[in-house]
């Protein structure tokens, strides 16, 4: 009851202009220094130490996704996917140390080479206030294809 | 049988030096590609740790053929046409679990887990002449393992997988294994699935192609140099001593060994800094030997192609499910190894998903350069592509294969001397025939 959603949903919403937009260093800077980025292949609760996963990133290893994807030689985002999704479904629980776990729902459609195909899934953010705003310490998206042929999702998802 | 159109001549469409362009583009060839290499030759379906219980089973495909690889009631990995022998309805709806048997909903009959009808629904409308083990689920003429790696042939004679392997391939795929300090694969850590619109036989080819890493994967190698300072652009230039090999029957692979001893590079230099390397060399030497050992390690895995659907490239069994002319799909499977600790495989899994999936930093950029090959074959007024790099220098080694200089195109050639050799057979296999007039007969 006492939460305030319009700066956490504000915050969902900042996050996914960037990723639609490309905007590679604003996403970036969005995250903790012990941050854990985490899509999971095949189910969405699986045991990342024995079982594969489709992103499963600390942040050293998320700087390296944006350097590449900077470059300029990452070929699989050249050309570049057009995108736009909605976040909705916002959930929040607040925990004792003051961080936020948000739940949210998005719908992603990407166009690329003339094809334009759906993304879907569901969204767990750990968000810890930092300053006015807050920043990302966990993330983890669960695909609802995520068991299925995916042909390339080298954007930001 | 649907045989009126003309019979094409491959050995024109694949010559010593070049490919002609509509091998991957001619809806016609590629369906002779399922019936003369998928359906007829020997297919890699599955590894026998995917499926370790009775009932265990997982569906795949063999070419377009619907497949199910179960473990049955007697500890047997059998694999079954995933087809219901009355009305062909598929028995089995889910790509893995465990049942006890295979119940098909249309009318209700029952089948085994080694395929065995067990039950017909309202069967005294059948006459006496119908027999239950007339009717089990069809089984995949021949199922064949080696150390684990299953592959079934939908022809019911032919060479023996161990003549299809050969010797050379036998030892990669030990080498693979035998990374394992109980010379034992763990396939149950999931599967990236990916798809490209384009040939099959570029992913085929392109896992192969020591040539282009230094080109499309120069984002990753950059990644690689700044955290570590290992330079992986060496090992891919014209200077590097790495091979390309032909190991015969199509399967080729690309040979970092000579390079990794000369460098000091590969497996042996992590694990001096990685947590538990140095239990685990002593785990393999007491398990292998010393000798035996330096050479698992220094061979740090494979990266080998067995002809036509199956690589083991990095700690990952890759298998390329083509579907139409220019529609693939790859399907990897990290492998764990039996016998080390949780963080080793973990860090098999972490490397595995820096380069490769859906959003990895490596293997999207080629699925981007097979799409694009895709488009440039619509250019046809020269409809040809070349394999002839380093043809002038290739050599024979000691065990047989031919062997050429990491950027060569030697495993290209090998793959398309195969794909010719299987493509040339007549249109109908003796041995069908054969197999044909056996049923007739029968009845």
């Amino acid at each position: 009851m006492s939460i305030d959603r319009h700066p956490i949903e504000n915050f969902l919403y900042r996050e996914a202009r960037f990723m639609d937009e490309h905007a590679y260093d604003e996403w970036l800077a969005l995250w903790t220094e012990d941050a854990l980025y985490w899509v999971p292949a095949n189910e969405d609760d699986i045991d990342p130490q024995r079982h594969v996963s489709i992103v499963y990133e600390n942040k050293a290893r998320l700087e390296d996704r944006i350097a590449r994807l900077k470059s300029g030689a990452a070929y699989a985002q050249d050309p570049k996917s057009r995108l736009r999704r909605v976040i909705s479904n916002i959930e929040i629980k607040e925990s004792e140390n003051g961080e936020l776990t948000v739940y949210s729902n998005f719908n992603l459609t990407a166009l690329r080479r003339s094809r334009m195909e759906t993304f879907a899934g569901c969204t767990i953010h750990t968000l810890r206030p930092e300053g006015d705003s807050f920043k990302i310490a966990y993330k983890k998206v669960m695909l609802i294809n995520n068991d299925e042929v995916i042909n390339n999702m080298t954007f930001l998802i | 049988m649907k045989t009126t159109r003309a019979e094409i001549d491959y050995s024109a469409l694949v010559q010593e030096d070049r490919v002609h362009g509509s091998a991957y583009t001619d809806p016609d060839i590629f369906a002779d590609e399922m019936t003369k290499i998928f359906h007829r030759g020997w297919v890699y379906v599955g590894h026998a740790s995917e499926v370790p219980q009775p009932g265990d089973f997982r569906v795949t495909t063999i070419g377009q053929q619907s497949v199910i690889m179960v473990q049955d009631e007697d500890g047997q990995v059998q694999l079954l046409l995933n087809r219901c022998a009355h009305r062909a309805n598929a028995v089995c709806q889910t790509e893995r679990g465990n049942t006890q048997l295979f119940r098909c909903a249309y009318h209700g009959w029952t089948y085994r887990t080694n395929g065995d009808l067990l039950g017909v629904t309202y069967q005294d409308r059948y006459d006496e002449s119908f027999r239950k083990q007339d009717y089990g689920l069809r089984k995949v003429p021949r199922t064949e393992m080696y150390r684990g790696f299953i592959f079934g042939s939908l022809n019911p004679v032919g060479i023996s997988l161990d003549e299809h392997l050969g010797q050379p391939v036998k030892e990669q795929i030990d080498l693979f294994t035998d990374l394992s300090p109980e010379g034992e694969l763990d396939v149950t850590a999931g599967v990236h699935k990916y798809g490209y619109r384009a040939n099959w036989k570029f992913q085929v080819e392109n896992g192969m192609d020591g040539y282009h890493p230094n080109f499309v994967h120069r984002t990753f190698f950059a990644s690689v140099q700044r955290k570590t300072g290992a330079n992986l652009t060496d090992l891919f230039s014209s200077g590097s001593i790495g091979q390309t090999r032909d190991l015969g029957h199509g399967h080729v692979m690309l040979d970092f060994r000579a390079y990794n001893k000369e460098k000091g590079t590969g497996l042996r230099a992590v694990l001096p800094t990685t947590p538990g390397g140095q239990a685990y060399v002593d785990a393999l030497e007491k398990r292998y030997g010393k000798e035996r050992s330096a050479e698992i390690l220094l061979s740090g895995g494979t990266h080998l192609l067995v002809f036509p659907n199956l690589a083991l490239i990095g700690v990952q069994i890759r298998v390329i499910r083509p579907l139409k002319v220019d529609e693939t799909e790859v399907f990897l499977y990290p492998t764990l190894l039996k016998g080390v600790p949780l963080e080793m495989n973990a860090a098999r899994l972490r490397g595995h998903e820096a380069f490769y999936g859906p959003a990895g930093g490596g293997a999207t950029d080629d699925l981007e350069m097979f799409e694009r090959n895709q488009l440039g074959l619509s250019a046809q007024v020269d409809p040809w592509l070349l394999l002839a790099r380093g043809l002038h220098k290739e050599s024979q080694d000691s065990d047989g294969t031919l062997v050429g200089q990491m950027t060569d195109e030697v495993t290209q050639r090998g793959i398309w001397r195969q794909w010719k050799k299987m493509m040339s057979q007549c249109e109908e296999a003796p041995s069908r025939q054969r197999a044909r007039s056996g049923m007739q007969q029968a009845r």
